[in-house]
């Protein structure tokens, strides 16, 4: 797929997020603008490997959304693909509906439930061994949050990839420098998060997370060029990137829209205010 | 399983070994706790070994990713480390996907007795019970180990199971399995007719027959149960057994808030099996000292003797 086109992926993707929160009024649309060509790359330039008609495909690549508060955003990608009927989307958290707040395993297409923050690495790493194990060929990918790189687990993660050459394993961090009380870098420093992981063992690169040449040429072409390591793809991103306001505004986290706001917010996403 | 100095932990996982050659995808996982038979699992099978370090979140969340692959998963470490420590990984990874990972506890209650307080499980049935979808078992012996090693190994599923740390006298003597659907063993044929009957899991078991012991010798016949299965919990089973008394004392090695004891009292008021109840088991503000399981015992006032006096005062 052509960078325009996967341009204009990201900017329905923004609005079918936007639709979905607005009418349902829950679901952190900021969380989810940060990752949206992070995920519009994995799905529509084929990073991932998949057959949308038959998710348990033992051989499809494997991908884990960790940072939960997300997960909405791959609805309407999975809806695309024809993992499920694009009806769903219109009853997203409605009682007994298949699409919640946070993603689940009953969910086709959903390869892990996710919602607290922590779990996913660990989770891939286990993908990746038993791929290992079986001599399987298929990868798996794991998206973080920078936020969720507090969580002690995801260092335990990193040890035991780098430690069993988990090369079939590829995190990608959402790094938007923000989480719900304000920047990271004040609240609690995360430090060199490139240089933390090349000293867990692992290749590491950064990239900018919302460009498509970025992300494609020097993130996940990285890929086959691990020697042996495990990946990881420090994608710098803007939480809330589509919407002017919301934009790098820790306060957007939960904060909901009034109808004026929803309006500005709808217009900005319909001109596309981001494309270059 | 004749043999009484057979510890637990070794007889488990030479069950898991000996199923583990036919079946590539048992996995078993430590996190940096050992044992005899483990020593052999690990040379030959190191494809379906995993030292995880010790680091207990990441063995949860590594086991789940492997059972969602169709891995069936054994993790195994000290039972604090493998309940408290890692809860919320398995809350959210195991119990949330109901995943076939079976979580071998070893040194159970006050096992760990010379290491105090940081080594105690004193809430670990109360949490782990208390998962979606669980099952927990404590074996009494390693005859009962084994067949319980057995049923996660012919049905793999989300289980928690709670082994002694030091070997235990063989209590079933070749019984248990016919008895092991049940959720509880009755030792009726042993004590029968009496007006009390015992309650324990695991351990305390051997401290309450030791009691029944005692109490014949003053002329009381006791009944003594051991609830080996505390999820899911045998409610029907259990109130049959208590129609046939007038009073129940359960002893547990457990803070008394949501403990054995406590599933007791639930199954009598949701089964309508109502009767008087002395629950024994560690009181809030237990006071944490050093000295033996036995010396622990007498202060937290579940050892034998004070399991006679509970008895005596309700007979």
């Amino acid at each position: 797929m052509l960078y325009s086109e996967l341009i204009q992926r990201s900017q329905w993707l923004r609005q079918e997020i936007f639709e979905m929160v607005a009418r349902q009024g829950t679901g952190l649309i900021p969380s989810c603008f940060s990752s949206v060509e992070i995920l519009v790359a994995l799905y529509y330039s084929r990073i991932l490997n998949f057959k949308a008609g038959q998710p348990d495909w033992v051989d499809r690549d494997r991908f884990i959304m960790s940072k939960g508060h997300a997960g909405l955003a791959q609805y309407p990608i999975l809806a695309d693909l024809g993992y499920f009927p694009k009806d769903e989307l219109g009853h997203f958290t409605e009682p007994e509906s298949l699409l919640g707040l946070y993603a689940d395993i009953r969910i086709p297409g959903i390869e892990g439930s996710s919602g607290s923050l922590g779990h996913g690495l660990g989770l891939s790493a286990g993908f990746a061994l038993a791929a290992k194990c079986d001599n399987r060929a298929y990868r798996n990918f794991a998206l973080l949050g920078d936020g969720e790189c507090y969580e002690g687990s995801i260092w335990e993660a990193a040890m035991f990839a780098a430690h069993h050459q988990l090369d079939n394993l590829v995190a990608i961090i959402d790094c938007n420098e923000l989480c719900i009380m304000g920047r990271t870098e004040e609240l609690l420093n995360l430090g060199d998060l490139e240089f933390k992981w090349k000293s867990f063992g692992w290749h590491a690169v950064t990239v900018d997370g919302h460009s498509y040449s970025s992300l494609l040429e020097e993130g996940f072409s990285e890929i086959d060029n691990s020697d042996g390591k495990p990946v990881v793809i420090i994608a710098k991103t803007t939480k809330g990137k589509g919407i002017s306001f919301m934009e790098d505004a820790p306060q957007w986290h939960f904060k909901s829209m009034n109808d004026d706001q929803e309006n500005i917010a709808r217009k900005e996403l319909e001109t596309n205010r981001i494309a270059s | 399983m004749s043999d009484v100095e057979s510890l637990m932990r070794d007889v488990v996982i030479t069950r898991i070994f000996e199923r583990a050659k036919q079946d590539k995808d048992i996995i078993f996982m430590t996190a940096d706790f050992g044992a005899k038979a483990l020593d052999r699992f690990r040379t030959e099978l190191p494809d379906q070994f995993l030292h995880m370090g010790i680091s207990e979140q990441n063995m949860i969340d590594v086991a789940g990713g492997l059972a969602l692959c169709g891995k069936k998963v054994f993790c195994y470490a000290m039972a604090p480390f493998i309940s408290a420590r890692c809860y919320e990984q398995i809350k959210c990874v195991i119990a949330s996907m109901q995943l076939p990972v079976t979580l071998i506890a070893v040194g159970v209650g006050l096992g760990y007795d010379h290491a105090t307080l940081t080594h105690f499980t004193p809430e670990d049935l109360a949490i782990m019970k208390a998962l979606n979808g669980i099952e927990v078992l404590t074996p009494v012996d390693a005859e009962s180990a084994a067949q319980n090693a057995d049923m996660a190994l012919d049905n793999p599923g989300f289980r928690y199971l709670r082994l002694e740390r030091l070997p235990q006298p063989n209590l079933y003597q070749g019984g248990y399995a016919e008895n092991s659907h049940q959720g509880c063993s009755h030792f009726i044929n042993q004590w029968a007719e009496g007006n009390a009957v015992i309650v324990a899991c695991g351990y305390l078991v051997h401290k309450a027959v030791a009691a029944a012991k005692a109490l014949r010798e003053i002329g009381i016949e006791v009944g003594v149960v051991d609830l080996y299965r505390i999820k899911p919990f045998p409610a029907q089973a259990l109130s049959e057994i208590l129609t046939g008394y007038k009073v129940v004392i359960s002893v547990e090695e457990q803070a008394l808030e949501g403990g054995l004891g406590s599933s007791v009292a639930e199954c009598m008021v949701d089964t309508n099996t109502l009767k008087p109840l002395k629950r024994l088991g560690l009181s809030d503000g237990y006071e944490v000292v050093n000295g033996s399981r036995d010396y622990l015992h007498h202060l937290y006032g579940v050892d034998t003797p004070q399991i006679v006096n509970a008895v005596k005062a309700m007979v």
